[in-house]
């Protein structure tokens, strides 16, 4: 009797949940999300312009923006995050142990990384160079006239390996002083240790505000490497990893399509481009098939912008770090943003 | 059966055979459980990747490490960079140690009282403070490379550090310090067999003589031969800085000077403490036999003492030994800062890499341990 009540139960409750609900595959990370009532978000210890706490204790910048679009994504609610600001040496521990959902912190996507670590990227919402801040005195322009000089380093970061490489290729003697955070290495290039300081032209712009006298120094326009960077998740929850992926991609398309936060709403009823449609969930149920709403990527637009406004108003033209688009333009304008299509 | 659990030996084996049996199964249960858990979120284990190549430059090498040996390799530079700041700090840390705890018991009121604040000051300052307040003064005292202080026209004091020139083949220099320490070993047998024969027949061998070829003439000759005969790369100021020789770098001093200051404090308690303890009349009694202060100190009050201050020291020392870690905060490559920074985030196998640490720091641990036991042994109360 009992267990014919149970299985009753069982199969009015399955016949009742949404369509598209059954058909999903599990995803224990948005259940654990949506449990919480909040993302829980790895970002960059402090960066200007990626990610950085305000004096209210406010976090902002590109990476935040993409957490706050996420959260936007799943509650509706950009304020829904929390942030675990993480250094270089403890980014991959605290995503591989569950401690956040997601890493958003300017971490450059590579191989091993990807082969040995456990973690995916799932997409480039940022594509940084490696290059130099030195002395204006010094009166070097190019990397290679670095021959014989000191360098300060974040330790374990792409930039660590891949000045010793440069260097080596080249033949040129360079001395180089790893240290455990970002914020000690420019302090130490700041107090005279090194000749120069390395990370990517991105990181640096920000980072250039933290020098006692910003204007004695130049940033090296030459890039020695090429650092993708995105969104970092764990192996083994494949669509929770769609979830973060088409949500950077729909930030990308968004500005493709011309849909911004000022015009979201309208375009969402007026628009005739199926595209667009199928993006804002006026056709389709695209929201569902992820385990969303369908209005997700609405509120994602609403709270962040598309792609094109979130840079300009966190490391653009718009910020002060005045950041040119440059190769972060996307494709149709000659830079290398891309996403596949919504359809 | 009941026979056997009756007996008291057996029983004793066979429990201690059961705990051993489940504490070594509780650590192949964590060790299995550990590497399951690792396989299935896609992390890498092992340890393989000691053998990878590091790929990591290193400003403080004391061994023939590049950037492209391996990350055993860059263990081993950590390895040795550690040991080397410790135990330079134990014996520097030791001296001043003493002599501070030396002058906290003067009967001049203005070297008691100077002792005094400084052991009470840098008891009550955390040594991370010590760390970057050392490597801030340390930086800030130096000048660039290009207004660098040089010494003899061939070593340079600057912002970079204190380039000194080295040979560019060591082996004759390597050579001639063996033959030195060769022959200081031999003049410290020689003084104990004529220190044996003297006790035996009253005549012992003419130690004047033998020390000075020994402990003089020969090891300059040895050295000047060896300076002579190699080639010198002298270091020179080439474009950002001096090209050539070899380099103590900042970081190092830093760190050193830091622990120094920092564990002399407490050694000199422990020093006092030990001083304090002696008793009384021991001292009264010296005094009665007409012995001057100096030589109190030398053969009554030091010896009485050391058997209070041997003991605590170990774990001085101990301490200076894990401490060393703090240079990574800036920047010293010693073996946390390489090995569980630049390597473990280089690799990711975290579990692996800390467990290496441990266990380094651990057999260090107990080797300095297992010395302070024997020098403890030897001091200690005789009783007969």
């Amino acid at each position: 009797m009992k267990t014919r009540v149970r299985f009753a139960a069982a199969f009015v409750a399955a016949m009742t949940l949404p369509a598209g609900a059954q058909s999903l595959a599990p995803s224990p990370t948005l259940d654990a999300v949506r449990a919480r009532g909040h993302l829980e978000c790895g970002v960059h210890i402090g960066l200007p312009g990626f990610s950085f706490a305000n004096d209210r204790g406010e976090w902002a910048g590109l990476d935040v923006d993409f957490c706050r679009g996420l959260a936007a994504a799943i509650f509706g609610d950009p304020t829904k995050v929390r942030y675990t600001p993480t250094t270089v040496q403890q980014r991959w521990a605290v995503l591989q142990s569950g401690q956040v959902d997601l890493l958003s912190r300017n971490t450059t996507i590579t191989f091993s990384r990807n082969a040995t670590l456990g973690v995916n990227f799932v997409g480039i919402n940022f594509y940084e160079g490696q290059t130099f801040i030195v002395r204006r005195a010094a009166r070097v322009t190019k990397p290679a006239e670095l021959d014989g000089a000191t360098v300060c380093v974040a330790a374990g970061s792409t930039e660590e390996r891949q000045a010793a490489d440069w260097f080596a290729e080249r033949n040129l003697k360079v001395t180089i002083i790893n240290f455990q955070r970002n914020d000690d290495a420019i302090s130490a290039y700041d107090s005279g240790r090194c000749d120069a300081y390395t990370a990517g032209v991105g990181a640096l712009a920000g980072q250039r505000a933290k020098l006692r006298a910003p204007n004695d120094h130049v940033v090296m326009t030459e890039l020695i490497s090429n650092d993708p960077q995105g969104p970092v998740t764990r192996w083994g929850d494949e669509r929770w990893q769609a979830i973060v992926r088409w949500t950077l991609n729909g930030m990308i398309a968004a500005e493709n399509l011309g849909v911004t936060s000022a015009n979201v709403d309208q375009m969402r009823t007026t628009s005739r481009n199926a595209e667009i449609r199928r993006l804002l969930g006026a056709d389709g149920n695209f929201g569902q098939m992820l385990g969303l709403g369908n209005d997700w990527m609405v509120n994602v637009i609403k709270a962040v912008g598309n792609y094109g406004e979130s840079y300009e108003r966190t490391v653009g033209r718009g910020s002060a770090l005045g950041l040119e688009r440059g190769v972060n333009q996307l494709w149709t304008k000659g830079g290398l943003l891309f996403t596949p299509p919504f359809q | 059966m009941l026979a056997l659990w009756r007996d008291r030996r057996v029983r004793d084996i066979l429990s201690q055979v059961g705990v051993g049996l489940i504490l070594v199964g509780l650590t192949v249960w964590f060790v299995l459980n550990a590497s399951a858990n690792l396989r299935q979120a896609g992390i890498a284990s092992g340890f393989d990747f000691l053998g990878r190549t590091s790929g990591i430059e290193v400003a403080f090498v004391l061994t023939d490490y590049t950037a492209r040996s391996s990350i055993y390799d860059l263990l081993v530079v950590g390895v040795v960079n550690t040991i080397v700041v410790s135990l330079l700090s134990i014996v520097a840390a030791t001296l001043l140690g003493f002599l501070i705890g030396l002058a906290r018991l003067s009967r001049h009121w203005l070297i008691a009282t100077v002792a005094g604040v400084y052991v009470e000051i840098v008891r009550n300052i955390p040594l991370l403070v010590f760390v970057f307040f050392m490597y801030g003064g340390v930086l800030a005292a130096l000048p660039g490379p290009r207004d660098s202080f040089i010494f003899f026209g061939i070593s340079a004091l600057n912002n970079r550090g204190f380039t000194i020139p080295v040979p560019v083949d060591g082996a004759l220099m390597r050579l001639a310090l063996l033959a030195v320490t060769l022959s200081i070993a031999a003049h410290v047998v020689l003084a104990l067999v004529s220190k044996k024969r003297r006790d035996a027949t009253g005549q012992g061998l003419p130690m004047g003589v033998i020390g000075a070829v020994l402990l003089v003439l020969f090891p300059l000759g040895a050295l000047s031969f060896a300076t002579l005969m190699s080639t010198w790369d002298i270091p020179q100021l080439r474009g950002f800085n001096f090209r050539g020789g070899f380099v103590l770098v900042p970081e190092f001093v830093a760190l050193f000077l830091a622990l120094v200051t920092y564990t002399a404090g407490f050694i000199a308690e422990i020093v006092r403490g030990g001083i304090a303890s002696v008793p009384k009349g021991q001292l009264e009694a010296a005094r009665a036999l007409g012995l001057s202060p100096m030589t109190t100190l030398r053969l009554v009050t030091v010896p009485l003492a050391l058997r209070v201050i041997v003991p605590p020291m170990t774990s001085q020392y101990l301490n200076v030994l894990k401490n060393s870690s703090f240079g990574a905060a800036i920047a010293y490559p010693e073996v946390v800062s390489l090995f569980m920074g630049s390597a473990l985030v280089a690799t990711g196998q975290a579990v692996e890499i800390i467990a290496i640490t441990l266990a380094i720091y651990l057999a260090i641990g107990l080797a300095v341990s297992a010395f302070m036991n024997w020098y403890n042994a030897r001091v200690a109360l005789v009783t007969r």
